[in-house]
């Protein structure tokens, strides 16, 4: 195979079966797509299923904890797992700019194989596309997944009193991206929080009945998927500044640069909404999870009487209102 | 600045400033990051509604000109450029579009962190022409003046800078001349001062008699600053004036910083935008790197622009209202659609005060 992607390796023929055997069959391995045929069959446990598709397009297309390729497959997972599924297979369309480094196509496609292999997900078809220099700007993938819903869970209407949990600290992924667009030379380890949250749905599966919605705070980040709960649930979400977990380094990057950290997307981190009875019991199962450990309970909807809104109770004791996002977040001058 | 003790302290300065207040006192500040703030602690819910805190003409790109814009967009439309900028100036209407929209459109419109990035873009590129709109107040003109002479020194000549930037004194005076202006205390601006140096701010006490404080950004600063100034003011001091942000802020300022400012700008006539001229209020690039300058190298037309401006962001920038006493705020002026320049930028009053929800959230 040459170095780069040449517009032949779209072309259905000889090429492309290379592509796809010497980097996709070989990262996504499993015994349902090396069949060689178009569509997958598989069977099914009886039951609810869950299905989504989402397109990743992302730039730097490569970042501090991540790749496209992770978060495409996590993406679609995490999607999976805010509607209270189990993800068994997903499918995949590369769309790729010609020229494009074939090593980097491999090493996004190893990632993609990497978090398969770690949550049990198979990639059971996909389709691969090779336009001309300038037509797309690398690489975009598609993916979409299939998933079977967990006995116990349906999202139920949210009562008074409904306590927010948020599984760990956010807009780690949001200030990565940050600090690479807008070349930011920072020391420190911020990494992006991208990862699957299958595990997290496994071991709250007891306590599914008492969920009643998970959603999990990507483009727009917290303040705007509350924003979007509110919205959907007619209650008002009283925020406990203090309660929400945010790093120093993200915390100090986003002050530097006059972002505001409620605003960055999550790819790691889901909200689950539960009723206040079981609230702190399902909190304690979630910390036992990997990287949950700052998970914790942020505000409730208690707002009583009021328009309703997300509002804040700052730190100082005072009270403003959490926004929806309205556009996208730029530096500051001053 | 999140412990027990802390927020014990805070609190017990605003039980002490609403203990203090017996009438109406209006203190502005001056600074879009103090408004930003001061809304995002939610501070005016915890204070007397006595106490009326009013934001002024310091969100640089609120009040940038329409003509401004409508030069960089022509120099965008006229030559084979790349336009480079800060933050959300991209989001600035001139008299009829903006640069996000020009861009959307297939224009080289990118944006900057540092001016200084703009040195690295024009070495690399030296078959293009890059055009920088270096916007701002003292805060940002001693990055966009290093950068100027980065150039010069280096020998760039494929760089140039297409000026609008503010100085904070001469709008000051303008505010405090105003007949009807009634600001009993003013928050003066911790990152001007930072450049400057305190007792650029001094003139506030001296000639117009009203209490004055430079103040940094964390909540004790801001609200150690209110309590300064509401004891000032109901005690009647006359002689008041204190830089409480020493950690940063000396009396002189950064002599180097102010230095590359004599050598690289004259101080001329500005435009403010929902405000109008006001005399030896900008910085313009001097006869010595005259080269750098956009205007001296691309023909524009100079046509002055009538905007009718229905809503009352004039009176907001010069501390006569607040977003919520304009007709229009909320009701047909949104950040989505901004009528006035007070909306534009992420840090304008009316923008602040429609995402935070000003004193009011119920």
């Amino acid at each position: 195979m040459n170095d780069k992607v040449l517009l032949r390796y779209g072309d259905g023929g000889k090429h492309t079966n290379l592509l796809i055997r010497n980097i996709f069959y070989k990262h996504f391995h499993n015994d349902m797509l090396v069949n060689y045929h178009d569509a997958s069959v598989f069977d099914l446990d009886h039951g609810r299923l869950a299905f989504t598709t989402d397109s990743f397009v992302v730039k730097p297309l490569v970042f501090p904890g991540g790749d496209i390729g992770k978060l495409a497959v996590c993406g679609t997972i995490n999607d999976l797992v805010t509607a209270g599924a189990k993800p068994l297979y997903l499918s995949c369309g590369f769309i790729i700019e010609e020229g494009f480094d074939i090593k980097l196509i491999e090493k996004i496609a190893e990632s993609m194989g990497e978090m398969c292999r770690k949550t049990g997900v198979k990639i059971i078809t996909g389709d691969t596309k090779v336009v001309e220099k300038g037509a797309v700007d690398g690489v975009f993938i598609n993916t979409s997944g299939i998933g079977v819903v967990q006995a116990g869970y349906q999202p139920k209407t949210i009562q008074e009193g409904d306590q927010i949990i948020i599984t760990g600290g956010i807009a780690e992924h949001g200030t990565t991206i940050a600090v690479e667009r807008f070349k930011i030379k920072v020391e420190g380890n911020i990494k992006s929080d991208c990862s699957p949250l299958n595990h997290i749905i496994e071991r709250i599966q007891p306590k599914l009945e008492s969920i009643r919605l998970m959603k999990d705070p990507t483009r727009g980040g917290l303040a705007t998927a509350l924003n979007e709960i509110v919205e959907m649930s007619g209650k008002g979400i009283r925020l406990l500044e203090k309660a929400i977990p945010i790093s120093s380094e993200v915390k100090s990057i986003n002050e530097l640069l006059g972002l505001d950290p409620l605003y960055h997307a999550c790819e790691g981190r889901l909200i689950i909404i539960v009723e206040k009875q079981n609230a702190e019991e399902v909190l304690d199962e979630i910390r036992r999870c990997e990287g949950c450990e700052d998970a914790t309970i942020i505000g409730g909807f208690d707002l009583i009487g009021v328009h309703p809104r997300v509002v804040m109770e700052t730190y100082i004791g005072g009270r403003r209102i959490v926004s929806p996002l309205e556009a996208d977040m730029l530096p500051r001058i001053c | 600045m999140n412990g027990k003790i802390d927020k014990d302290l805070l609190t017990h300065l605003i039980n002490e400033v609403n203990s203090m207040v017996t009438e109406e006192i209006k203190i502005m500040e001056v600074c879009g990051t103090h408004t930003q703030m001061i809304a995002k602690l939610g501070l005016k819910t915890l204070l007397s509604s006595k106490i009326k805190l009013l934001s002024g003409p310091g969100c640089p790109v609120c009040v940038t000109e329409e003509k401004y814009i409508d030069r960089a967009i022509e120099i965008l439309n006229k030559y084979d450029v790349t336009l480079a900028t800060f933050g959300d100036l991209i989001k600035v209407r001139g008299s009829k579009v903006s640069l996000q929209e020009e861009k959307s459109r297939g224009k080289d419109v990118r944006i900057v962190y540092s001016p200084l990035d703009l040195i690295d873009m024009a070495e690399k590129n030296r078959g293009k022409q890059i055009v920088f709109l270096g916007v701002g107040f003292e805060t940002t003109a001693p990055i966009i003046a290093l950068a100027i002479k980065t150039a010069y020194d280096r020998g760039i000549d494929n760089l140039y800078f297409l000026t609008s930037i503010k100085l904070m004194s001469p709008v000051l005076h303008y505010i405090m001349k105003e007949a009807n202006s009634q600001i009993h205390g003013l928050i003066c601006p911790g990152h001007v001062a930072t450049v400057k140096g305190s007792d650029y701010f001094k003139f506030i006490n001296r000639e117009y008699l009203i209490p004055a404080a430079v103040c940094g950004f964390e909540a004790i600063d801001i609200v150690g600053g209110i309590y300064y100034l509401v004891k000032q003011i109901t005690q009647k001091r006359e002689n008041a004036f204190q830089n409480l942000y020493k950690r940063c802020v000396s009396s002189q300022g950064n002599i180097n910083a102010n230095m590359l400012l004599d050598e690289v700008f004259d101080i001329l006539d500005g435009e403010w935008r929902g405000i109008g001229n006001i005399e030896k209020s900008s910085l313009q690039i001097n006869k010595k790197y005259a080269r750098f300058d956009a205007l001296n190298l691309f023909v524009v037309e100079n046509q002055d622009v009538k905007v009718s401006m229905n809503c009352e962001c004039k009176d907001i920038l010069l501390g006569k209202k607040t977003p919520e006493e304009c007709k229009l705020f909320m009701m047909g002026c949104n950040p989505r659609s901004p009528q006035g320049p007070c909306m534009v930028s992420t840090e304008g009053a009316c923008a602040i005060a429609h995402r935070y929800g000003g004193g009011s959230i119920e």
